[in-house]
């Protein structure tokens, strides 16, 4: 049986090791495991705001025979992915939220842009965007729903 | 590179196994038949087309916060770990 000293010794090691290869990997990863470690966990109200774009976009790419109906479906929905961009932007160690809350709105704002400045826009545009939206904002919640708890 | 090239190589990345490529891929074909068709304007055909970086954008960026994610469950039960050999 091992003392009760020099088991503590024995612990202290084995923290102190972990502690340091802790610290190592920070300093060679670029402070990769300190961003893991402070990173925001799940978020009610960025998990409800991608969930609403993803319905949104979904349930609009069955309306796109009906013009008007889709630009404002494509109005809407823009302002909604322009706030969830906002959101994004302002979450402490979001890098890459934020940088997939922008390219979704790339995407939102280009529709939007159409919509607003044409007469007429083509069946398969109209759902191809609204899909693209959709389809993205899919991955997006899946990823936001895995965040640390 | 002619339209029929571009829909022969879209189609052999579309049948291909990495399931983003393959949907990637398959808007290309869909975009290159329907521009074929006329029923899609190039100016649309164009930002439809420039989607897809914005698509592979954001499954990049998402496949980093998956494995800090992942990296952020492995510290914490790491901590735990240390905290009851303590």
């Amino acid at each position: 049986m091992v003392p009760r000293s020099k088991n503590n010794k024995w612990k202290t090691r084995k923290m102190k090791k972990i502690a340091l290869l802790i610290v190592a990997s920070s300093v060679l990863s670029g402070c990769t495991v300190l961003d893991a470690y402070l990173m925001t966990g799940y978020d009610s109200s960025e998990y409800a705001a991608i969930t609403s774009i993803r319905t949104k976009a979904s349930i609009a790419k069955d309306e796109c025979d009906d013009f008007e109906k889709s630009k404002s479906n494509a109005i809407i929905l823009a302002d909604e992915v322009q706030y969830f961009e906002f959101y994004e932007q302002k979450i402490p160690r979001n890098e890459n939220g934020y940088n997939a809350a922008k390219s979704l709105n790339k995407i939102a704002q280009g529709l939007k842009d159409r919509y607003q400045q044409e007469n007429s826009v083509s069946k398969i545009y109209c759902e191809t965007k609204f899909k693209s939206i959709e389809v993205s904002s899919e991955l997006i919640q899946k990823t936001l729903g895995d965040r640390p708890r | 590179m002619n339209l029929d090239e571009i829909k022969q190589q879209a189609a052999e990345i579309a049948a291909s196994s990495d399931p983003n490529f393959s949907a990637a891929a398959a808007v290309v074909l869909q975009v290159a038949e329907q521009l074929e068709a006329g029923a899609l304007a190039g100016s649309e055909a164009q930002e439809v087309l420039q989607d897809i970086n914005s698509q592979m954008e954001i499954i990049q960026e998402m496949s980093g916060l998956q494995l800090k994610q992942k990296l952020n469950v492995a510290i914490n039960a790491l901590i735990t770990i240390a905290a009851a050999a303590a």
